[in-house]
């Protein structure tokens, strides 16, 4: 079981703001790794360096033993790379299957490979009865799961959430949670940002913790839970001999 | 938003097709016939712009450039060294597309409105340069299609009706192409460039490469229109032939049919062209701002009330009055392939 | 040979005085609005009108009519943001687009089917004199138009920075929703960006008015400059803006000197094939990837 995401070094300035810095960790063949960190920590940032709409100012993005660095997400995702945005974003214009074909066509440029694999991925994320509904007409909830079955569709070997469980209740999370555990059961490698603790104690198999663009812990649900900087970081300094 | 009128469309299609083939036999009205070959041809422009600026939303205001590209090679060829406009209307289209490529390359660079002045400035640029170019192009006094009676192999026609089948024989063209787009993987792409580029990168969708070749379809068959039209009217001229007003029209008949959509330019000429055609006829030239005041109220008014078009607006009242119930069921009411937009 | 260049560049720089004015404009809307308007020429043109009327009718100096030309298309950008700007917020660039692009081929054309497309002037004391300043010769209408130019763009980046109203524009320019939950109503905020970006076209026509014909597609050739302008300077940067304008004038300036009489439009589209090939995000914008 390889490392199929290796991140070095990576570093990235906007004007005066180090966002990210000399960020370096990776991700094994089928694990789950979480990315937390106080809000502005440089979580999504990385998810956009490491897909390509960022540049990085310096360091490695080594992914299934390639380079990402200099790639545009187009590419990032042929790699086998898929993400989803932390505010789903679908073709609004377009019917969830429309929607969902359009990543599957990477793979195959035939409608009716497309259209069924599109089938597939749109099962699984639980759509299939809104299938013909307008990507704009959905709830937000649908959105997600939408813009979950649009990466899936692609065929990704490592799939990045952006906070796919933001302002979810906890039913809607456990039902979350179950998906992303069901796509790593089926050998799909997944690393995910979070705030939701329940999510990620729940499926997390390592956490890497951010703040302010740097890393300051990694290691197990437990190992983290106790850690103090990560305590410090989330609370203040004022709790971290708890 | 749009659905494609399907049932209406099956019965629709081959009865309009027969009465625009007959259409010319029953009517020799030489005015008339000369607002049908305009209809078709500026649909036809439409058409080729809807490709770009309505479905992947690339929204060029200067369009007129590969219009005029179009008209001038094949007239240089014509004239300069004899090739034949049937040759020089396919060698037009072929420079037009060419000439996509460096003002895609540089025009893509900005997004949304910076992109439209951009090919604006594109288009204007060419006409000061041709207005400059008097030695092979014949500076801003243009010229005339030497006059060789009916000779089809120089396609020049005495019969107007000639004019209208090789019109309508593009815009038919035009139409089949944009069918064949949106129900393909290319129409998906396209729509999802003109939704969202950044989330169409995150799928794969390899969005620089899609509008540059969308940029070549449309600019050849745009060049293609040229060339007829200075067949049509025997004259070309810089200020003609890059008007800014094709420009116009060309995002114009779209808009106000229903941008996206296979039928919108076909809908909105329709609408605008006889009544623009008309309204100059009645004020003559003396009123030189009058058709384009119109068109501008009739483009504020349509953005501010019916942003969809009047396609959107047909289709509304469709879904509304037919088809009541939303269905999440596909297949209900469509025959056949369907395209991004169908559902 | 320096004395011609110089002589260039002091023209240039005065007409892209008025250049600044109209690109400030432009950036400003974009900025806030964050729209294109399309229209911004035309109404220079309505300013260049209005200034024409005052001047034929009652003898007003058109440099005078400022008064009346600023605040008259300071409630023209009020009620315009009001009317027909609020209705497209938020759809998307098409509908943006075109609604502007629309009211500036509307006004043109009315223009031209009620002012007919003659050329009209105003003749001033002081149209056709000019003053030494070393071995240079200043036009002393231009030289007023920039003065007046400055100051009129000096006052705007005051009031941007200094003033509760300006610093809740320049908020909302940079992120409406937190300006939103910090108190800033868009719609008032938007309102007064519109109105002193119509203000100060109107301005730039009035201060046009002694040393330059109006006629209805006037607007066309500043508003062009003003977009090339607006993109060196970087969108939404005011003082980018300023400082393109000027530069924009003198690039002109310099062209039609040592290129030809008519070259000035050539000009405009080089720099801007310029700026789009080497620097994309204008001269203070950052590299985005």
């Amino acid at each position: 079981m390889g490392e199929l995401l290796v991140v070095r070094g990576l570093s990235k300035r906007f004007g005066g703001l180090r966002a990210v810095q000399d960020l370096g960790f990776s991700v094994r063949e089928g694990q789950i790794v979480a990315l937390i960190g106080p809000n502005g920590a440089g979580k999504t940032t990385s998810f956009n360096l490491i897909t390509g709409y960022y540049r990085p100012d310096a360091g490695s993005i080594l992914a299934f033993g390639h380079e990402l660095v200099g790639l545009r997400p187009y590419d990032v995702c042929a790699r086998g790379l898929a993400r989803t945005f932390q505010v789903a974003r679908p073709f609004g214009k377009m019917t969830v299957l429309a929607n969902v074909m359009t990543g599957a066509f990477l793979r195959d440029k035939k409608l009716a490979v497309a259209r069924r694999r599109a089938r597939d991925a749109i099962e699984f994320v639980g759509l299939s009865a809104k299938e013909s509904t307008l990507a704009c007409d959905l709830t937000t909830m649908d959105q997600r799961r939408l813009e979950m079955a649009r990466a899936l569709a692609t065929e990704p070997r490592l799939l990045l959430l952006d906070e796919a469980m933001a302002g979810l209740n906890p039913a809607e999370i456990d039902q979350a949670v179950a998906l992303v555990d069901q796509l790593s059961r089926r050998g799909l490698t997944i690393v995910i940002v979070e705030h939701v603790m329940r999510a990620i104690m729940a499926i997390a198999q390592h956490i890497v913790v951010l703040d302010h663009g740097q890393k300051i812990a990694e290691g197990s649900p437990k190992e983290i839970a106790a850690h103090p900087e990560v305590i410090r970081a989330y609370l203040g300094s004022g709790y971290s001999h708890a | 938003m749009t659905r494609t009128l399907c049932p209406s469309r099956a019965l629709g299609l081959p009865v309009a097709a027969l009465v625009l083939i007959v259409l010319p036999r029953i009517v020799s009205n030489s005015f008339a016939i000369d607002i049908f070959v305009r209809v078709l041809l500026f649909a036809f422009i439409g058409v080729a712009w809807n490709l770009m600026g309505g479905y992947a939303k690339q929204l060029s205001l200067g369009h007129a450039a590969f219009f005029g590209l179009g008209a001038y090679t094949s007239t240089i060829l014509l004239i300069r060294f004899g090739v034949s406009p049937w040759i020089g209307i396919v060698a037009g289209g072929v420079v037009a597309m060419l000439a996509s490529l460096p003002i895609g390359t540089l025009c893509f660079r900005l997004r949304g409105p910076y992109f439209a002045i951009a090919t604006i400035g594109t288009a204007q640029t060419l006409m000061l340069l041709f207005l400059k170019f008097r030695n092979f192009a014949w500076g801003a006094e243009g010229t005339t299609i030497p006059y060789r009676g009916n000779s089809p192999m120089m396609m020049q026609f005495d019969a107007k009706a000639a004019y209208y089948y090789i019109a309508l024989i593009m815009l038919a063209i035009g139409l089949a192409i944009t069918y064949w787009i949106e129900r393909c993987w290319v129409g998906y792409y396209l729509v999802a460039v003109g939704e969202d580029q950044d989330a169409a990168e995150a799928v794969g969708v390899n969005v620089p490469r899609i509008k540059r070749d969308i940029y070549l379809i449309s600019a050849f068959l745009t060049g293609l229109a040229g060339t007829f039209y200075v067949q049509y009217i025997y004259f070309i001229d810089p200020n003609t032939a890059f008007n800014f007003n094709v420009s116009v029209q060309a995002a114009l008949v779209s808009i106000v049919g229903g941008v996206g959509t296979l039928w919108g330019p076909v809908v909105g000429t329709i609408l605008l062209e006889p009544t623009s055609a008309l309204v100059q006829s009645w004020l003559g030239g003396a009123h030189g701002g009058v058709q384009l005041t119109l068109y501008a109220v009739i483009l504020m008014a349509v953005i501010m009330w019916r942003p969809t078009g009047v396609l959107g607006v047909l289709t509304g009242a469709y879904e509304r009055i037919v088809r009541p119930a939303p269905s999440g069921v596909a297949g209900t009411a469509t025959a056949g392939p369907k395209g991004p937009l169908d559902g | 040979m320096a004395g011609v260049v110089a002589q260039a560049v002091v023209n240039g720089l005065l007409i892209g005085g008025i250049y600044a004015l109209v690109s400030i404009g432009v950036t400003l809307i974009f900025g806030v609005v964050k729209i294109v308007n399309f229209a911004q020429g035309e109404f220079v043109m309505i300013g260049m009108y209005i200034s024409f009327w005052l001047a034929s009718r009652f003898g007003l100096d058109p440099v005078a009519s400022l008064v009346v030309s600023m605040p008259a298309l300071f409630v023209a950008g009020v009620l315009l943001q009001k009317f027909l700007i609020r209705r497209v917020l938020g759809l998307g660039d098409m509908p943006q687009i075109f609604l502007t692009f629309a009211l500036s081929l509307l006004l043109m054309n009315l223009a031209l089917l009620l002012f007919t497309a003659n050329y009209r002037t105003v003749q001033t004391s002081y149209t056709l004199s000019a003053i030494h300043i070393g071995p240079l010769y200043v036009g002393v209408a231009k030289l007023i138009a920039f003065v007046l130019a400055m100051l009129l763009s000096g006052a705007l980046e005051v009031f941007l920075r200094a003033t509760d109203l300006g610093k809740a524009m320049r908020a909302s320019a940079q992120n409406r929703e937190v300006a939103m939950l910090m108190g800033v109503n868009p719609d008032h905020v938007f309102g007064v960006a519109m109105g002193l970006s119509l203000a100060l076209a109107g301005a730039a026509g009035s201060l046009l008015m002694p040393f330059y014909p109006v006629y209805p597609g006037v607007g066309q050739v500043f508003v062009l400059m003003a977009f090339v302008a607006v993109v060196l300077g970087t969108l939404g940067n005011v003082t980018g803006a300023l400082i393109a304008g000027l530069m924009m004038g003198m690039a002109e300036s310099l062209g039609v000197q040592f290129v030809g009489a008519d070259s000035g439009l050539i000009v405009v589209f080089a720099m801007l094939l310029l700026t789009l090939a080497l620097r994309p995000s204008g001269l203070f914008g950052a590299r985005t990837r």
